[in-house]
């Protein structure tokens, strides 16, 4: 038996709350995130959830983080166990000198326990039970009550939580008030039989500053309303539902009429993905802007589509919310698995456009940036989301818009030009940009109309099997992702303090974590360069940055190291100077992870004199 | 209506506008569709053995095709056929080969009065059968008065000397500067026949009431004319009366009069068994072109009045035939059927052995020579007719309508397929009806009446196809477009009868 | 096929349309269909409908699938935009472009491979949405671009030209439109202009989900015997419930019917239809009776053609989703993009 003494620290602790998926759990447990928020101390929450609505086990993980590391950061310090089914192995997975807060209505054998770890129990059904007799009242508020304990277990303001629950239940004075009777319940009796506080504590800081916490998702619809998005059609998958539903509640909001009440946009729940990105096609083709949400199982289903788009020039936004493949996968773990999958979706020789945010506001920025892209470049632009970014509130800094800012519609004839007698053709190429102009369907009675089809065709829309005029057509389209490059957000490089000839590549979700692993592995001794890509097709600094150093290590959230075999291949780069870092059991990856594979690789790249070791 | 007979002869030639509107039933399309293929050659001797002379008529023919010509009702005008036929002159090779050879004399003599284009075809046609023609004509060339009456800046001599010399060249003797001055004379001389192809010489009158010119000072200052209107009699025949407005004063310095010929005949005797109407003008059959006397035929202006070249010709042709049937014993009242050959002309599933892309090349001008030159001299030929490039463009406007659609109702599934692809709405599959009850429901109005409608048998649905032959463009679509070959193109070729054809027993159905 | 230009040259005494256009001028490409396919009918029908309407053909949108029949929007209409997207999905690009902008007409062309089989879902699901536009399929009961395979509209019992015998049961989508909530359904034959004009030409003014089956025998691979859907035997087993005539504008109904066997439709833009009831019994304005008169017929292996269904009061999907009056495609920035202040508002709702 080993005495542990327990963990204590302020404003630095990772809380995971293992509950069952519809207890009503997940609003309280955000609460606990905001409730900290308040207090100036930056939390990083994680929803692990099943694919199910009722029953299974789910966990929502809250890390406590003054520094500010917002990826994940692995191991619990103190779990709250309300879920008998994954007790075992929640209580398994606390980290040496931690807590078990549970609830202790139940008697439970002291086999159950660990005694490595501080135990808390709370009799949260018998306070429950005392208090309400309606069965879903119950299991609600018991949720409140343990949020009441730990708010004082963790030495939170009061206030501040009940604030919170104010502005959520504003207008519902009935609910606010219960809500606030059950905290308080939950917190006197802790304070009446427990030893407050625990070593874990949360002190007030001013950590957050303005940043927002928001979930990717809602963020990505954000940027749709903001980038001028009037269609979206969707078919519901997890992690991407909440997008369009974001979307269609940002516009309840900010897209009706003032006049007349009528709708400035149209959303449509299509049949299938193939339906949905058939009304973004026929949508965008007729001069919306239009766009869909989705997930690995739906890209796979709208890849013909996507190759009608890239060959006859159609815009199209596609927001891929990564989940973790192949097939169904894992369809509630966050991956970046469909980088390759994106990148050359559909038969034939296609490429797109992607795009990786690293959090919420960028994927605000960068959703509202893709309509400009799609319309400019005629083509698709995968928004490239994840689990992790989508379906996590993360904070972030606050979302801008520019009042002065245009849309760029992008090469569009007009019946003024076609009038003027300007030479209209579809795929012409007129200014060697690979970008011909379009019109719309009814711009002109007689000027301007053609024909559009998935089938080969000559610079003037007239269908041809000529093989001369195929390959044209298809050089055009390699000169068209040539400009595609400079157009799209540029990778970002941030260097170690020391010169270094070691590099990391990492984009998208992965990013704070990196943050955090950088710090990590400076402190060990390890000094790397640092390129964050945030776009495909990669910009010209890619390969600069990899020429620049003799190794450069690509972290990445999948098995086969994607993002490396699309850069080895679009820039003919030699495979065994990017390093694989690969992570992918479907949890977010962790600075932890990243310091530790890097590490260990630097370690082995550093040669121990001969002298040095025998000693 | 009945289904239509396209096995009468006339009902395909009709459709064949040109062609029929043609005095000599020139084979138009088919020696169109050779200058578009560069044989110059053959195209020059399908007219040659139609009109003998296409070299001049290809520069003064008065051309009766071109208004009859289907283009013109298609878009603004019809195809220059005339100045095709110069094409064929101007680029043809040498083709004394391919003239017949003087033949051997079968000891029969014909006097022809007049070395104009009616005498001559008459000769042409007789010639070569042996016959012996003698033309007498008071000027000491031939060609009448396509030599003395046209300008030579149109008709330059060159042309006439070749071509009358292809006509002399067969053995036909010409007296030069032997007026014929009394028939009775003529008569005595014995001719197995004699062919008055004399003209109209006399260049008619000036002093025509209503219309003065005004002196002054002895000097001619202008023209006064009575304005007159139309008047048709019982007889629709027109006469102009004064229309009652002022007289009109047109200032001029000189007066041109070119207000036509007129027949004279003073060296006919009474007493040549020939009679005279109350025009003075010789009874003339116009089917055989018989006189009242047996042995005498007229032709060209001598028998109907002033007309032109290619009348004179179709005169020649018929008169030709006429003397060979007399002097052989036949009856010169059966004129013989032309002989029709009709043949398919598909040659793949989209692929006819005539170009039927349409061409939508407007009407091309012929160049002209250079004002300067052309006015410093007369004699220098104006037209210059058209180059090879130009010709061809011209030829490819033809829209080929002797290659005929030809129906055949038990093939016929009613898909409408023809109906969609016809690009000028030439057919309509309907109920029948009268002629004026179906006229009024096919798919586009059908104003010409002399235009004819194909009916077709009753078809499975119990309608019938009606195609309005006004406007086809014979591009054949509804025959490429037609899966059960129900339509088919078929060309159509009339080999007119002249003098000496084979088959010459037929009676002829109508025309 | 053919593959001269068709000549530009038209009849001089064409009618023209109030726009001064001729009914030439609403033509496409020369088809590239075989010779005599029904599709080609259809092609000629629409363009003689929207010659009728006077419809400007720039304000049309064409759309269709994979297939002969997706082809044909290249055959008429050349100064309308054209989509010839992806098999069996026309109906969503379709749902899509008319979100884009309710102003334009559209019109979907599919075939019964394109909508029975592999689009089956998009045609039902675009049925139910209740999408204005005008869906025709062109409906051979066979796969012609890959050489004579039955499709999923052909008879059970009717044979392959090789002969084989299908035993598959046939989807009849007049039947499925009906059950989906089209508000205007018909079904012609590519064979009888008469019949299929002015229904096509109905459908166009009909704003709703209007859908008809047309039809239209494959001359290459299922006009033979044994097969229901050749000429012959849709000839010799049409049963037209009515014959229809179109009135657009004010002008009094001049056609001297028999008193009683006309029935007048008003349609929402005061289109009327006039329609002359061949079957007394046949009551267009009910879809049940539809459903059952449908299937009766069938089982006696008659095909029944004519309006079918109507719904005067018909409604779309814009007014489903309120959407403005304006064309989505028309609204810019200011329209479009709550601003700056708005997002500072949402900002500080976020922390």
């Amino acid at each position: 038996m080993s005495v542990q003494s327990p963990i204590s620290s302020v404003n630095d602790f990772v809380v995971r709350f293992a509950n069952v998926n519809g207890s009503g759990s997940a609003s309280a447990n955000e609460l606990f995130a905001r409730s900290i928020l308040r207090h100036g101390v930056p939390v990083s929450p994680r929803n692990i959830f099943p694919s199910n609505i009722q029953g299974l086990p789910t966990w929502y993980e809250v890390r406590v983080t003054e520094d500010g590391h917002l990826g994940a950061r692995g191991g619990v310090d103190m779990m709250v166990a309300m879920n008998p089914q994954t007790w075992d192995k929640d209580v398994a997975s606390i980290e040496p000198g931690g807590y078990l807060f549970y609830d202790s209505t139940k008697p439970m054998p002291s086999s159950k326990f660990r005694d490595d770890i501080t135990v808390i129990g709370v009799p949260l059904t018998a306070i429950t039970n005392s208090t309400y007799s309606d069965p879903r009242q119950r299991q609600l508020f018991k949720n409140i009550i343990y949020l009441g304990a730990l708010c004082a277990l963790l030495d939170m303001d009061p206030k501040l939580v009940e604030q919170l629950i104010g502005e959520q239940y504003k207008g519902k004075e009935k609910l606010l008030s219960s809500n606030v009777h059950a905290l308080h319940l939950g917190r006197d009796w802790a304070l009446q039989n427990l030893k407050c506080p625990l070593g874990l504590r949360v002190r007030k800081a001013d950590k957050v500053g303005d940043r927002i916490f928001i979930e990717g998702n809602s963020a990505a619809a954000l940027g749709a309303v903001y980038g001028g998005a009037t269609v979206c059609a969707w078919y519901p998958i997890t992690p991407s539902s909440s997008v369009a539903e974001a979307f269609t509640s940002h516009c309840k909001k900010y897209r009706h009429d003032a006049e007349t009440g009528k709708a400035k946009y149209a959303i449509v729940q299509g049949e299938d993905e193939l339906a949905s990105i058939g009304i973004v096609i026929g949508a965008s083709w007729n001069g919306a802007r239009a766009f869909t949400a989705t997930s690995g199982p739906g890209i796979s289903l709208m890849t013909e589509f996507i190759g009608l788009s890239y060959f006859a020039e159609i815009p199209a936004v596609i927001m891929n919310i990564q989940r973790a493949g192949p097939s169904t996968g894992m369809p509630t773990r966050t991956q970046q698995c469909d980088v390759i999958a994106c990148a050359y979706a559909s038969h034939g020789d296609t490429k797109h456009v992607l795009l990786f945010p690293e959090d919420p506001a960028e994927a605000f920025e960068f959703a509202a940036h893709a309509f400009d892209l799609a319309e400019r470049l005629q083509t698709t632009i995968f928004l490239m989301l994840d689990l992790d970014i989508g379906m996590n509130h993360r904070l972030c800094r606050p979302l801008k818009w520019d009042d002065a800012r245009q849309y760029d519609r992008g090469k569009v004839m007009t019946a003024e030009m076609l009038e003027e007698g300007r030479d209209f053709g579809r795929y012409l190429d007129v200014d060697g940009d690979g970008i011909p102009f379009r019109t719309y369907p009814g711009t002109h009675p007689t000027k301007g109309s053609y024909f559009t089809r998935g089938t080969s065709r000559d610079r003037y829309a007239r269908y041809s099997e000529e093989g001369a005029v195929y390959a044209d057509n298809m050089q055009r389209l390699v000169r068209k992702f040539e400009t595609a490059q400079d157009m799209v957000p540029r990778p970002l490089q941030a260097n170690a303090a020391k010169p270094t000839k070691y590099g990391v590549i990492y984009f998208g979700s992965t990013s704070p974590a990196m943050d955090e692993a950088i710090g990590i592995l400076e402190a060990r001794g390890h000094q790397l360069d640092r390129l964050r890509i945030r776009a495909f097709p990669f910009h010209s600094s890619v390969a600069s940055f990899i020429a620049d150093h003799d190794f450069v290590y690509v972290v990445e959230q999948n098995r086969d190291a994607q993002l490396r075999q699309l850069i080895v291949n679009e820039n003919g780069i030699d495979p065994v100077r990017l390093v694989p870092i690969l992570h992918y059991d479907g949890t977010p990856i962790t600075a932890r992870f990243i310091a530790n594979s890097i590490g260990d690789h630097q370690d082995h790249l550093k040669v121990t004199p001969l002298r040095k070791a025998v000693s | 209506m009945k289904p239509t007979d396209i096995s009468a002869p006339d009902y395909f030639h009709k459709v064949v506008d040109c062609q029929w509107a043609c005095p000599a039933h020139t084979p138009v399309p088919e020696y169109i569709r050779l200058i578009a293929e560069g044989r110059y050659s053959d195209a020059y001797m399908i007219n040659w053995k139609s009109n003998v002379f296409p070299g001049i008529l290809g520069r003064t023919c008065d051309r009766p095709c071109e208004p009859a010509c289907r283009r013109g009702r298609v878009e603004d005008n019809p195809v220059a056929i005339c100045r095709l036929k110069r094409v064929a002159a101007d680029f043809k090779d040498d083709i004394s080969q391919r003239l017949p050879r003087p033949a051997a004399k079968n000891g029969k003599r014909i006097a022809l009065v007049g070395g104009g284009p009616a005498s001559l075809a008459v000769a042409r046609d007789l010639a070569p059968l042996g016959y012996h023609c003698t033309v007498f004509d008071g000027d000491p060339k031939a060609g009448g008065m396509m030599r003395s009456q046209i300008p030579k800046f149109r008709l330059p001599d060159s042309v006439i000397d070749e071509e009358t010399g292809y006509i002399l060249g067969l053995g036909v003797e010409f007296k030069g500067g032997q007026r014929i001055d009394s028939l009775k004379q003529l008569l005595a001389e014995n001719y197995d026949a004699i062919f008055v192809g004399s003209g109209a010489p006399r260049g008619r009158e000036l002093d025509i009431p209503g219309r003065t010119f005004k002196h002054v000072a002895g000097k001619l200052i202008g023209v006064t004319f009575q304005k007159v209107k139309a008047e048709y009699d019982a007889k629709g025949r027109r006469n102009l009366v004064p229309s009652g407005e002022p007289d009109e004063t047109v200032p001029c310095d000189d007066v041109l009069v070119a207000v036509g010929q007129e027949n004279a005949f003073p060296w006919i005797e009474a007493d040549c068994g020939i009679e005279f109407d109350k025009w003075h003008m010789p009874k003339v059959d116009p089917k055989t072109f018989v006189s009242t006397n047996p042995k005498v035929f007229f032709g060209g202006d001598a028998a109907f009045g002033p007309k032109n070249i290619i009348w004179a010709v179709a005169h020649g042709h018929d008169a030709a035939l006429s003397i060979h049937k007399m002097i052989s014993g036949e009856d010169i009242n059966e004129r013989p059927l032309p002989e029709v050959h009709v043949s398919s002309q598909k040659m793949g599933i989209h692929e006819w052995s005539y170009d039927n892309d349409i061409s939508a090349d407007k009407r091309f001008k012929v160049p002209h020579r250079d004002k300067v030159i052309a006015l410093k001299d007369i004699r220098a030929e104006v037209e210059l007719g058209y180059d090879v490039k130009l010709a061809l463009g011209e030829a490819q406007r033809c829209l080929n309508c002797d290659v005929q659609t030809v129906f055949s109702a038990p093939l016929c599934i009613e898909c409408d397929a023809c109906v969609d692809i016809c690009p000028m709405d030439c057919i309509t599959f309907t109920e029948n009806g009268e002629e004026d009850d179906l006229r009024q429901r096919l798919k586009a109005p059908s104003p010409h009446h002399d235009q004819a409608l194909y009916v077709s048998g009753d078809l499975k649905t119990g309608r019938v196809m009606v195609k309005d032959e006004d406007v086809c463009l014979h591009c054949g679509l509804c025959a490429e477009r037609c899966p059960t070959g129900a339509w088919d193109m078929q060309k159509y070729l009339i080999d007119m009868v002249h003098a000496g054809s084979t088959c010459q027993s037929k009676a002829r159905s109508a025309a | 096929m053919t593959y001269i230009a068709k000549p530009k040259f038209h009849h001089p005494g064409l009618r023209k349309n109030e726009l001064g256009y001729t009914h030439r001028d609403y033509e496409g490409k020369i088809s590239t269909l075989c010779a005599g396919c029904g599709h080609d009918s259809i092609t000629a029908s629409i363009i003689e409908a929207c010659y009728e309407l006077s419809i400007e053909p720039h304000r049309v949108a064409k759309i269709s699938g994979i297939g002969c029949s997706s082809k044909t929007p290249d055959y008429f209409l050349g100064n309308s935009h054209g989509f010839n997207s992806v098999h069996g999905r026309m109906p969503s690009v379709l749902t899509g472009a008319n979100l884009a902008n309710r102003d334009l007409i559209y019109l979907g062309v599919s075939g019964d491979g394109d909508s029975a089989s592999i689009g089956f879902g998009q045609f039902a699901h675009s049925i139910r949405r209740g999408v204005n536009m005008t869906y025709i399929v062109e409906n051979n009961g066979v796969y012609g671009l890959t050489k004579g395979q039955f499709s999923a509209t052909a008879d059970r019992g009717s044979k392959s030209k090789k002969g084989v015998t299908n035993t598959d049961n046939a989807i009849d989508l007049v039947a499925i439109a009906l059950q989906l909530g089209a508000t205007f359904v018909a079904r012609s034959f590519s064979g009888d202009k008469t019949q299929l004009v002015p229904l096509i030409a109905a459908a166009i003014r009909h704003k709703g989900a209007s859908f008809i089956d047309v039809i239209s025998p494959c001359i290459a691979f299922n006009n033979h015997a044994g097969s229901t859907k050749s000429f012959d035997y849709v000839r010799e087993h049409n049963d037209a419930v009515n014959r229809l005539d179109v009135l657009v504008g004010r002008e009094p109904i001049s056609v001297d019917y028999a008193p009683g066997t006309v029935q007048v439709v008003e349609q929402h833009d005061g289109t009327r239809l006039a329609l002359r009831k061949l079957d007394a019994d046949y009551d267009p304005h009910d879809r049940l009776g539809a459903q059952t008169f449908l299937q009766k017929h069938a089982a006696k292996g008659q095909i029944v053609t004519g309006l079918l269904y109507v719904d005067p009061e018909a409604e779309d999907l814009h007014t489903h989703l309120d959407t403005v009056e304006t064309p989505l495609n028309a609204l810019d920035e200011k329209a479009l993009c709550p601003g700056s202040a708005v997002l500072d508002k949402i900002n500080a709702s976020l922390r």
